[in-house]
């Protein structure tokens, strides 16, 4: 310590007080432009909160007597989940494999999957339901379609950048063993990945059973629809109890799906 | 290439081959060299003197960028096709981080040697002919490892999983071995069985084996040729006993140190 004494210690440098300044009122004035367009105002939420408090007064108890009759749209909720993820989980990798720079087929083709992943992210999962509404009629089916579409462009986008990770030096044995291009994916990139491929799946069908809420609004099935009809005859009560029955799904399979990742890495 | 060739030992030919890489190093300069059907050479020169080079444009995993190598009395296709593939097949190469698939098991890992051998179909489905799964069981068995058939490969000591490297390029019935730096990251001890091994794999199967080593003590121990290479250039070819302190200084172009010697270590001989 005896050397420290005499080691000449920087001065910390000023604060830029300028610069945080100037951010500050950056931000202050943004948010009080937005308020300004939207018509936001403290004094009218201080008046009508009223009417909230009268909403949720009107919400509580949940009313349990409906539960009964949630069985079938949830377990057809489930099923448009479970659909999507699978066939949306399956379709990924190809997609994944084209769209790692490291192990597509030529500029080319990267360019295109690219794209299109990029296309299917951007849409909104309502966007896709009501296409699929129009296409195959309002329902589970159209549900099932559009989960599928949003399945592959939340995991395509991850997994594909886990393949970009990998370790080059063992798809490269295989290519020196003779090995094609899909045995070079097939038996040294995916393999690899696999843990990652699984943990993205499993977060994909959480999202799933999330999004299935909200497709029910455009008539695409499952317990959204229920929801819905609730919701427009003012029943308070049973919207809370749709609400309970997803927020348990929803807590149950993301504690499954952290046990079954954690035994996977 | 003739399936009944087998495990008959093929030739090598470099005919002035030249490597550019696209970043303009000069990987190999007009090389001419001549390797006979069953030897085992061993290849030596610092890092970067083009070892790596030299391997990896026999299998075509390098292309070269003027002259030709000729493997068996064919050149060596230059682009990714099926030709090159059915070369790559009677290839084995043995990597210096052995490159398995570490979750995957020891069997999973030496039947990757038979891809090229089987019918697509049946790669794909993972559904394997007992005669290839024989043909696997039987090069773990050469390497002394069979009763690890069915642990995952990451659970394996580095000198086994090089074992496992070994039996891979078994598994595919090579005529020839490339072994890219194989003990460079094991032990004295677990170097000396590796290598021991490669040569006894020569000498049984007559394979044409080459091997590139940094270290001079196992070149000198284990080569019955020695191929010194600097800068991408031919310096040396003779065999160990008449290699001299000049020649190695012409190699690495300075005094050899310990560094350059692995199994100084130990007490033998």
């Amino acid at each position: 310590m005896a050397e420290a004494a005499v080691s000449v210690r920087p001065e910390k440098p000023p604060r830029n007080w300028w610069l945080w300044g100037t951010a500050l009122a950056f931000l202050v004035l943004m948010t009080w432009w937005s308020a300004r367009g939207i018509g936001f105002s403290i004094n009218e939420l201080v008046c009508n909160i009223g009417g909230g408090r009268r909403l949720l007064q009107e919400s509580w108890p949940p009313d349990f007597s409906f539960l009964p009759r949630l069985f079938a749209p949830f377990l057809e909720t489930v099923q448009i989940a479970i659909i999507g993820t699978v066939v949306g989980a399956i379709l990924a990798i190809p997609i994944s494999v084209l769209a790692a720079r490291n192990l597509t087929l030529g500029m080319f083709v990267w360019f295109v999957d690219r794209n299109f992943m990029n296309i299917l992210r951007t849409l909104p999962d309502l966007f896709w339901a009501m296409l699929f509404a129009t296409a195959v009629g309002f329902g589970p089916i159209a549900g099932a379609l559009a989960l599928t579409v949003f399945t592959i462009a939340v995991v395509s986008k991850l997994y594909s950048e886990s393949l970009e990770a990998i370790d080059m030096g063992l798809t490269e044995a295989i290519r020196a063993a003779g090995g094609s291009w899909w045995q070079m994916v097939q038996y040294g990139a995916l393999p690899q990945s696999l843990s990652q491929y699984v943990s993205y799946v499993l977060y994909g069908f959480e999202l799933n059973i999330r999004a299935s809420m909200i497709l029910g609004l455009v008539g695409a099935g499952g317990i959204g629809m229920i929801l819905e009809t609730q919701r427009s005859n003012f029943e308070y009560e049973r919207v809370t109890m749709i609400i309970l029955v997803v927020l348990v799904a929803v807590l149950v399979i993301e504690q499954v799906s952290a046990v079954i990742r954690r035994r996977l890495t | 290439m003739n399936p009944s060739a087998g495990n008959s030992a093929t030739g090598i030919r470099f005919r002035k081959a030249r490597v550019v890489y696209p970043n303009g190093t000069v990987g190999m300069k007009d090389l001419d060299l001549e390797i006979k059907p069953g030897e085992f050479v061993v290849i030596v020169g610092s890092s970067g003197a083009g070892k790596s080079t030299l391997l990896r444009a026999i299998n075509g995993l390098n292309p070269i960028s003027d002259g030709t190598i000729e493997v068996g009395g064919r050149s060596v296709p230059q682009k990714e096709s099926a030709e090159l593939r059915r070369l790559r097949a009677r290839i084995g190469m043995i990597f210096q981080d052995f490159r398995l698939v570490k979750r995957l098991t020891v069997m999973s890992n030496v039947l990757v040697g038979r891809l090229a051998h089987v019918p697509g179909w049946r790669a794909m489905l993972n559904l394997w002919p007992a005669h290839d799964k024989e043909i696997a069981f039987r090069a773990l068995e050469r390497v002394g490892i069979a009763d690890k058939a069915w642990i995952k490969a990451g659970q394996l000591s580095g000198g086994q999983q090089q074992r496992v490297g070994i039996a891979r390029a078994l598994a595919q019935e090579p005529s020839i071995i490339l072994a890219d730096e194989p003990v460079a990251s094991l032990d004295p001890v677990t170097s000396r069985q590796v290598m021991d091994d490669l040569v006894r794999i020569n000498r049984e199967l007559g394979i044409t084996t080459l091997v590139n080593l940094h270290f001079l003590d196992l070149a000198q121990e284990y080569g019955q040729r020695i191929v010194g290479l600097r800068n991408g250039e031919l310096v040396y070819d003779g065999t160990p006993d008449t290699v001299t302190e000049a020649d190695f200084q012409r190699i690495y172009g300075r005094a050899v140190t310990e560094d350059d010697l692995k199994l100084s270590g130990e007490s033998h001989g």
